[in-house]
């Protein structure tokens, strides 16, 4: 068994988990947090992805061991009990999903995005977004959302900390 | 006693309701309208726009999911839950000698191991049973499961079905849809041919079509196998109560039909089956009949815990239906002005392993394959058949895409050695309101030329008639 102390959505955690365990096994299976999904298994479709240390990751890719002492974002801590993320409502306002299951990875991507880069063009989103598969979609309304927001952020910097 | 019928005649108070008040009054709606309307208004009007076109539409569902609260079936876990996988055949046609399975058996975690032999009833399909749950005696397609363990953990699941040793006897697949059309090919599914659906539309007569056409095209045009890929892959969960009764969770888009294949292979009445259809993350068509349900109820029943299978990918990809491959031959008379005169037109459909949603396909393809134009004389005929591949089933549109890429590209080769506009030849020959089907149905509603013409004005078509 495998110790690990992470922080998830703001909140340290201290999990024993057996070594072969990925983070988002850790994720879904020992934390309860099934936003993010399995889709492939292989780091080919996006479903899991999470936010670690700042950076958007394929959570299948990575050994829960790799993330000890890391801080975690999933699609959980994105909104408060009172007020969705920027995102959130914007994906809901623009019908940006339809079965909704790359959902979860395709809004942390976003969100890996626009803290990194408020104001990115097109050419910008669609590339954050190349690793996120969507079967459903078509992904333009996805592009349109992130869109949105980013035009929001950038006349009302007070959105930004959200 | 005598049972009474069900149309009773009317009750006393609806009798004494309607004589005392007008026919008339009744049919009216149950609120007036605010000012009298003409009734032409009411009548709905072929081609009138809806307010719905053009509107942005969001789902009752959309913030759940974008919140990540969607429960998708892999999203919940029931207490004591095993984990089951399934061995792959991994070859294409080979006659199952023998399965051993005790190295996997006796491995510390696994629970319970399943092989064919044990299904009450191992055949199942929407239209012809011809699918095993698991193969036990003949090995069809490289997907086909040989045997599922269920294991307390998916990793001792997934080392286990590689302790399981198969001996086949190989066999000589049959790979190309055109070898297996060959009536001298031995059977797949021995007695049954190869040529499982067979589909013949006749109008007019081609002979004289040809015999009057200025120019003859032909062309074969093929296209290949899809997966659907849903993002979410198929899986299910089964447990049972102590009254005998099992309860699926299940990715499938249709849980009426999988409630009856449930039934059937594991021999118990359909009452006994409860069936409960999770959220779906992607179906496509792909979800439209059982794959791990009879697994995991078997697997649950014997170890007595439930019993979760969910497809790895690759499982996905070799087990899981596709779009059928299809082998198109066109040939089309047309007139020095690009009108078409007779058309004759051969589908064959590569059906994989199974029959699935082939009838269905085939006839979708068949009766759509002249495309949306009027041509009096037509022979289409269309055969599904057998292969030793991953079987093909639904998928978005039941052939309807395939047939479109070959009518389609035939109407530009046309145009180009006619040197014609390809707007013009599509305008020429197009269905209009009235137009008679392929199967002699009158259609209405028909909005085709209106369609083209805008949709080539707006993407500014330089042969777009102004
Ligand atoms: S599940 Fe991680 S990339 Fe597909
Ligand atoms: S909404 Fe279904 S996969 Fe993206």
């Amino acid at each position: 068994m495998a110790k690990v102390t992470i922080t998830v959505n703001g909140e340290a955690r201290t999990v024993s988990v057996p070594p072969e365990t990925t983070l988002l096994k850790l994720l879904r299976e020992h934390l309860n947090l099934t936003g993010a999904k399995l889709g492939c298994d292989v780091g080919d479709c996006g479903a899991c992805t999470v936010i670690v240390n700042g950076k958007s990751v394929n959570s299948c890719l990575m050994l829960a061991s790799q993330v000890d002492g890391f801080d975690v974002l999933t699609i959980e801590g994105l909104a408060t009990t009172d007020q969705l993320h920027p995102l959130q409502t914007a994906f809901e306002e623009k019908g940006s999903l339809q079965c909704g299951f790359c959902g979860p990875g395709v809004i942390m991507s976003a969100k890996a995005l626009l803290d990194e880069e408020p104001d990115p063009s097109v050419e910008r989103i669609r590339d954050a977004l190349a690793g996120n598969l969507c079967r459903c979609t078509g992904y333009s309304k996805m592009i349109e959302a992130v869109q949105a927001v980013a035009n929001s952020v950038n006349s009302h910097p007070s959105v930004k900390s959200a | 006693m005598e049972k009474k019928t069900v149309v009773a005649e009317k009750s006393a108070p609806a009798q004494a309701l309607l004589e005392s008040v007008e026919l008339e009054l009744l049919r009216a709606p149950a609120l007036a309208p605010l000012s009298p309307l003409p009734l032409e208004v009411l009548v709905p009007e072929a081609r009138q726009q809806t307010p719905a076109v053009g509107q942005r539409a969001t789902r009752p569902d959309g913030r759940l999911h974008g919140l990540g609260q969607t429960k998708f079936i892999d999203d919940f876990y029931l207490p004591g839950m095993l984990f089951a996988k399934i061995k792959r055949a991994g070859v294409a046609s080979a006659r199952i000698v023998s399965i051993d399975t005790k190295e996997a058996e006796a491995m510390p975690g696994v629970v319970a191991v399943l092989t064919g032999a044990e299904i009450p009833c191992n055949s199942f399909g929407p239209s012809l049973k011809d699918q095993p749950v698991l193969a036990d005696t003949r090995v069809f397609h490289a997907g086909d499961g040989v045997a599922a363990v269920a294991a307390v953990t998916e990793q001792i699941a997934a080392e286990a079905i590689e302790k399981i040793k198969v001996e086949y006897e190989m066999l000589t697949p049959v790979l190309d849809p055109l070898e297996s059309l060959k009536l001298e090919t031995p059977g797949l599914h021995a007695p049954n041919p190869n040529i499982y659906g067979h589909k013949v539309i006749k109008k007019g007569d081609i002979a004289k079509g040809f015999a009057e056409s200025d120019h003859i095209f032909e062309r074969t045009f093929r296209t290949q196998m899809v997966e659907h890929v849903p993002l979410e892959p198929h899986a299910s969960v089964a447990t049972w109560d102590a009254n005998g009764r099992v309860t699926i969770y299940s990715t499938l888009g249709r849980i009426t039909l999988g409630r009856s294949d449930v039934a059937r292979t594991l021999g118990i009445p359909m009452s006994r089956v409860r069936m409960i259809s999770t959220i779906v993350g992607g179906n496509f068509g792909g979800k439209n009949e059982i794959t791990t349900e009879p697994v995991v109820a078997l697997l649950s029943k014997k170890t007595g815990r439930p019993v979760k299978c969910l497809f790895t990918r690759p499982d996905e990809f070799i087990s899981s239906t596709t779009r059928h491959p299809l082998i198109m031959d066109y040939k089309t008379g047309v007139s020095k002005e690009g009108k078409i005169l007779a058309r004759q037109i051969r589908l064959v459909l590569d059906g994989g392993a199974y029959c699935s949603w082939s009838e269905t396909t085939l006839g979708k393809a068949c009766i759509l394959s002249a495309g949306p134009y009027n041509i009096e004389n037509l022979y289409a005929e269309a055969f599904v058949v057998y292969t030793n591949k991953t079987m093909t089933g639904a998928m978005r549109g039941f052939g309807a895409p395939q047939v479109c890429f070959a009518y389609e590209s035939q109407m530009d080769d046309i145009a180009t050695a006619l040197k014609i506009d390809p707007m013009e030849i599509r305008l020429l020959n197009a269905f209009t309101n009235g137009s008679l089907s392929p199967t002699g149905q009158t259609l209405h509603s028909v909005v085709v030329k209106e369609t083209l013409i805008q949709a080539a004005q707006r993407f500014g078509w330089n042969g777009a008639p102004s």
